[in-house]
């Protein structure tokens, strides 16, 4: 490996060591993030020769973070039993209240509790999908990079796992009532 | 942010929900670790087939469509002969308006001090003729030479008889203007305040290509040390017998015109 490379490639990791560990905690690797990041930067190195020209690297790198923080949880057997354990990871870092982070208290206890529990029974894709759209802010098609499935999939898996939310977490009691009705005659003839 | 209104109140709680979870800070070390097994690891072949090439040539010049067939047939060959990851890594930081071509030929190891900008007009007068918004170095002072091309696309200024001798400073708007193409055995990363910057410490060619991409001939010469970097949208090139920290420290003082 080249000197020039080396740094350019130090300078890479630098720039995105932040949203790579923050990416592996939520998706299932919670603790051991540093070495999931430390891990798929080493790979993603030795995959440049796939990578495609011109496409960016961020979702290219975190799509092998996305990767790594599930391959965790291969020893724990059976699919139930791994999505059940990487999500026993990230749902700690979701309900642990961070005294100092000024976000925390934009939502109650109570809501963010809720909100945890809500997401603990939707699938794993839907969990995956709301993770890397809402908790991580990700654009749609950075998401679909990431998850690696089409556009359209991420939309309509993450519309069904918002619909499931919104029916099941209790809304305000003042503004739930109007939308509640108008929710109910429009998925009326499905349910 | 929600595909649908009726649930804009559960996404936004959702993105508050993700807010408040324990913003992990690297390690750091981390970066260190990952460069010291990459050590160990041989670096990635890639297959440089001709589709590589045009794909890369075109996102070079993305910017300017219009010339982007002219600067396939100009490049072709040389980005054939540029390490691939290399190339790529390049790209990700995107040096708006440069091209960097690898060459192994052996190059004289002294270049001539550049040339310096012959034009007479003081900065304030370059400034009203280019596009963009000119800067200047503190460190080097007033400059005694202004130029703005005949296209008031590049703005090029120098300053002789200084502690540096010669030094160029050429500047265009790395968006859609000039593009520089060099071809230097070697170059480094190194960064200006922060930002990641290009250093040759090398005597290297350096032509200035057209808008059409075609290479102006006349502008083809051999430059010394030069550091490229960025400030804004303007891709600043500043060229002399300056050691790294030295052109870096000039770099550091650029401001903005008024």
């Amino acid at each position: 490996m080249r000197g020039g490379d080396r740094d350019a490639y130090a300078e890479l990791v630098n720039r995105h060591a932040p949203v790579a560990l923050r990416a592996a905690s939520l998706l299932g690797a919670g603790p051991d993030a540093e070495d999931v990041v430390q891990e798929a930067f080493v790979k993603a190195y030795r995959a440049l020769s796939r990578f495609r020209k011109g496409a960016a690297f961020r979702p290219w790198l975190l799509r092998i973070v996305a990767n790594e923080a599930r391959n965790l949880h291969r020893a724990a057997g059976r699919r139930a039993a791994r999505e059940q354990s990487a999500w026993e990871r990230t749902a700690p870092l979701l309900t642990a209240p961070e005294a100092d982070n000024p976000a925390t208290t934009a939502l109650s206890r109570e809501r963010r509790a809720e909100l945890v529990e809500a997401l603990a029974r939707l699938s794993e894709k839907q969990r995956l999908v709301v993770t890397c759209r809402y908790l991580l802010e990700f654009d749609e098609a950075e998401t679909a990079t990431v998850l690696g499935w089409p556009r359209g999939t991420v939309k309509s898996r993450l519309h069904r796992a918002l619909r499931q939310l919104h029916d099941e977490l209790a809304r305000p009691e003042t503004a739930a009532l109007e939308d509640d009705d108008v929710h109910r005659r429009e998925v009326g003839y499905g349910a | 942010m929600a595909p649908d209104t009726r649930y804009k109140a559960v996404a936004g709680d959702l993105v508050l929900l993700g807010r408040a979870a324990p913003q992990p800070t690297p390690l750091p070390g981390l970066t260190a670790a990952v460069m010291t097994r990459l050590s160990a690891v041989p670096p990635p072949v890639v297959a440089t087939t001709p589709q590589h090439v045009l794909r890369r040539v075109v996102e070079v010049v993305a910017t300017n469509r219009r010339r982007a067939v002219a600067v396939v047939t100009t490049l072709l060959l040389a980005l054939l002969a540029t390490p691939p990851v290399r190339a790529t890594v390049a790209d990700w930081f995107g040096f708006a308006g440069v091209i960097v071509r690898h060459e192994v030929t052996p190059r004289p190891s002294m270049a001539p001090p550049p040339p310096p900008a012959a034009g007479a007009t003081t900065i304030e007068q370059a400034n009203a003729l280019v596009a963009f918004g000119a800067v200047v170095p503190d460190a080097l002072g007033v400059p005694q030479g202004v130029e703005v091309s005949a296209d008031r696309r590049l703005l090029s200024m120098s300053w002789t008889g200084g502690r540096d001798g010669t030094v160029r400073l050429d500047q265009f708007d790395g968006r859609l203007d000039y593009t520089f193409l060099k071809v230097a055995r070697a170059d480094k990363y190194t960064s200006v305040a922060g930002s990641p910057a290009l250093w040759f410490d090398e005597p290297h060619e350096v032509v200035v290509l057209n808008p059409d991409g075609s290479s102006r001939t006349e502008t083809a010469r051999l430059a010394g040390h030069t550091l490229i970097w960025q400030y804004g949208d303007t891709t600043l090139r500043l060229e002399g017998n300056l050691t790294r920290a030295r052109a870096r420290t000039i770099a550091r003082s650029t401001t903005p015109l008024p």
